[in-house]
């Protein structure tokens, strides 16, 4: 499935018949016009953005709702300034027979907190998770945690009643202009520069949580999403990939590896070998 | 992202400028139009990460043309050996091409897709001229390659990068002779001429915006608009990269 805020609606041609779910960006209370330009720079194996969630707000979006019905089920990320908000976007959605499910974005700035962000704290994961649990009883709901505190993160949020993990978010990251001697963009980093940091966080929490884990961070190619699946992660989530090659040739080159080494995708969860196992493989 | 290989043709270099010409069977590019492009190299390797966008310059039936500037490591590569790029379809909204008359103004490298909009002018019998501006920096080649890509323009020569834009508007004169004008080029020209703008003609403007996806995914290529009378950001690569002047926020 797409990664929040990576596939656009004119885009759907690209993924028809290649993904599994359609998520599409993260939908906040207000609309919200987003950050002035530049939103992006180039980072080695990645890009920086700082888009600012633009997006219509919950209203607009649900009026919309029929556009992004492709055949397949609709996860809808969202994203609160407060614990409140959070639990008011996941009511709205709970009686909403077309939306299959809901990722919540911890990754954004909690206003009653300082503008420091939800996964900053694992007490505050627990208290958006349970709020959002109780608003929404009916439907899968996710938890899309960052980089930072991801184990406590996670076990926060299993305990809090989240269905599902997804790891990561984007990492904070900046872009220096030597020439202009300028801050260029603060923004976070997504691509494979980030993959072997996101591979280490669905490793992690995949071993100690009970619910399946959703790995997102730099996956280009189908053996990024064996690598992923490998590590733990029960589905993935492809981002930039998504901008710099097509989806349908990420998800060929995945059944091919299937193919070739006779594996099952709902086995790849588990077919983790030890590192023995492994080396031994590789003298004979 | 769907991109495809695509032949080289040919490459040209004047100074830190390439003429590149592949092979291009796909849709027709309209003028104004940019494609997302890449050797085959960097495309396999993904590093640098990103396709880089470029206005089609021109179009003959069976091949394509982009005039680069060269500036970092996308465009080096371009430069460089390699017998295949990588390249999209013509993609984002270009001209409206009206029944004319039509001023076409620009400078820098951003006079890349003019020559593509005279050619389509000229098919259709639409009466129209080219002012372009060539600043005393410039180096030499710069000029020529000008002089010879387009040789009906009015060169206009400028000395002072903030005059620039008042001199080449002077050349051009009452806007309100044309239909439209159709302008690309450096920042404070676009704005010149929108400021210049009169009601009666059509101001259309091609402005640039770093890209990611460029079918409209990420939003990072967001451009300052006017919508229902609120300001809001629109997405250069899918409503541009040319956009009506009234539309822009600058
Ligand atoms: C719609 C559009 C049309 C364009 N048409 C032309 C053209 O016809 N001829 C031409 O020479 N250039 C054109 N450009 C600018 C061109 O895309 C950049 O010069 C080029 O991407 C630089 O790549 P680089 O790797 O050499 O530079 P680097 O500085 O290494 O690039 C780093 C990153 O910044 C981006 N970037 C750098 N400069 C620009 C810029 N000015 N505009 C947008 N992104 C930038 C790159 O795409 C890349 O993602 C156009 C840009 C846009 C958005
Ligand atoms: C342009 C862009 C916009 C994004 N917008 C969102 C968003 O709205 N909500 C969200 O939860 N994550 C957002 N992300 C983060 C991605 O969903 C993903 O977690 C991150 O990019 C790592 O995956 P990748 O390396 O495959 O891109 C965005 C990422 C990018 C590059
Ligand atoms: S480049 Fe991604 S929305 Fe325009």
């Amino acid at each position: 499935m797409p990664a929040a805020g990576t596939l656009g609606r004119e885009a759907f041609g690209e993924v028809k018949g290649v993904y599994g779910a359609i998520l599409p960006k993260t939908v906040t209370p207000k609309p919200r016009a987003g950050n002035p330009p530049p939103r992006l720079a180039e980072a080695p194996a990645g890009i920086i953005n700082s888009i600012g969630l633009q997006n219509p707000g919950i209203e607009r979006f649900l009026e919309d709702l029929d556009d992004y019905d492709i055949g397949l089920p609709i996860i809808v990320s969202v994203a609160g300034d407060t614990v409140a908000e959070f639990a008011e976007l996941c009511a709205r959605l709970a009686g909403e027979s077309r939306v299959a499910a809901v990722e919540l974005n911890l990754s954004c700035p909690n206003t009653e907190r300082g503008g420091t962000t939800f996964c900053a704290r694992a007490e505050t994961i627990s208290e958006v998770v349970a709020a959002c649990r109780t608003a929404l009883p009916d439907k899968p709901l996710f938890a899309k945690l960052a980089n930072e505190g991801a184990l406590n993160n996670a076990l926060a949020s299993e305990e809090a009643g989240a269905d599902a993990l997804t790891l990561i978010n984007t990492i904070s990251a900046l872009a220096v202009d030597p020439h202009t001697r300028r801050i260029f963009l603060k923004g976070g980093l997504s691509g494979p520069a980030i993959k072997p940091v996101a591979l280490r966080a669905v490793y992690e929490v995949s071993r100690v949580v009970s619910v399946p884990v959703i790995g997102c961070g730099g996956v280009t190619s189908g053996t990024d999403a064996v690598a992923f699946m490998l590590a733990g992660a029960s589905a993935v989530q492809v981002g930039s990939g998504g901008f710099v090659r097509e989806p349908g040739e990420i998800l060929e080159e995945f059944a091919v590896y299937l193919r070739d080494n006779e594996l099952k995708a709902q086995n790849l969860t588990s077919a983790l070998r030890s590192r023995d196992e492994s080396q031994e493989a590789m003298l004979y | 992202m769907r991109l495809q290989r695509a032949e080289i043709l040919s490459r040209e270099r004047f100074g830190n400028h390439l003429l590149l010409r592949y092979r291009w069977n796909g849709c027709i590019p309209q003028p104004g139009q940019f494609v997302m492009v890449r050797t085959r190299s960097f495309a396999a390797a993904l590093d640098p990460f990103l396709c880089r966008p470029f206005f089609v310059h021109d179009y003959d039936g069976e091949s394509a043309a982009l005039l680069v500037e060269i500036r970092g490591r996308g465009t080096s590569l371009l430069a460089g050996e390699e017998e295949e790029v990588v390249v999209s379809e013509p993609l984002g909204r270009g001209f409206d091409i009206g029944n004319g008359p039509v001023a076409l103004v620009g400078g820098g490298v951003w006079v890349s897709p003019l020559k593509l909009l005279s050619r389509r002018l000229a098919g259709r019998g639409i009466p129209h001229e080219l002012y372009l501006e060539i600043p005393s920096t410039a180096p030499e080649a710069y000029g020529d390659v000008i002089s010879r890509i387009f040789p009906d323009a009015d060169l206009v020569p400028t000395d002072d990068p903030e005059r620039a834009p008042e001199k080449l508007l002077a050349r051009v004169g009452d806007l309100s002779r044309y239909s439209a004008v159709c302008a690309s080029g450096p920042l404070s020209t676009l704005a010149a001429v929108k400021r210049a703008a009169c009601e009666q003609v059509c101001v259309q403007l091609a402005v640039r915006e770093r890209m990611a996806c460029a079918n409209g995914s990420c939003h990072g290529c967001a451009v300052p608009v006017w919508d229902g009378g609120g300001r809001t950001y629109a997405r250069a690569c899918i409503s541009g990269p040319v956009f009506l002047a009234e539309v822009l926020a600058w």
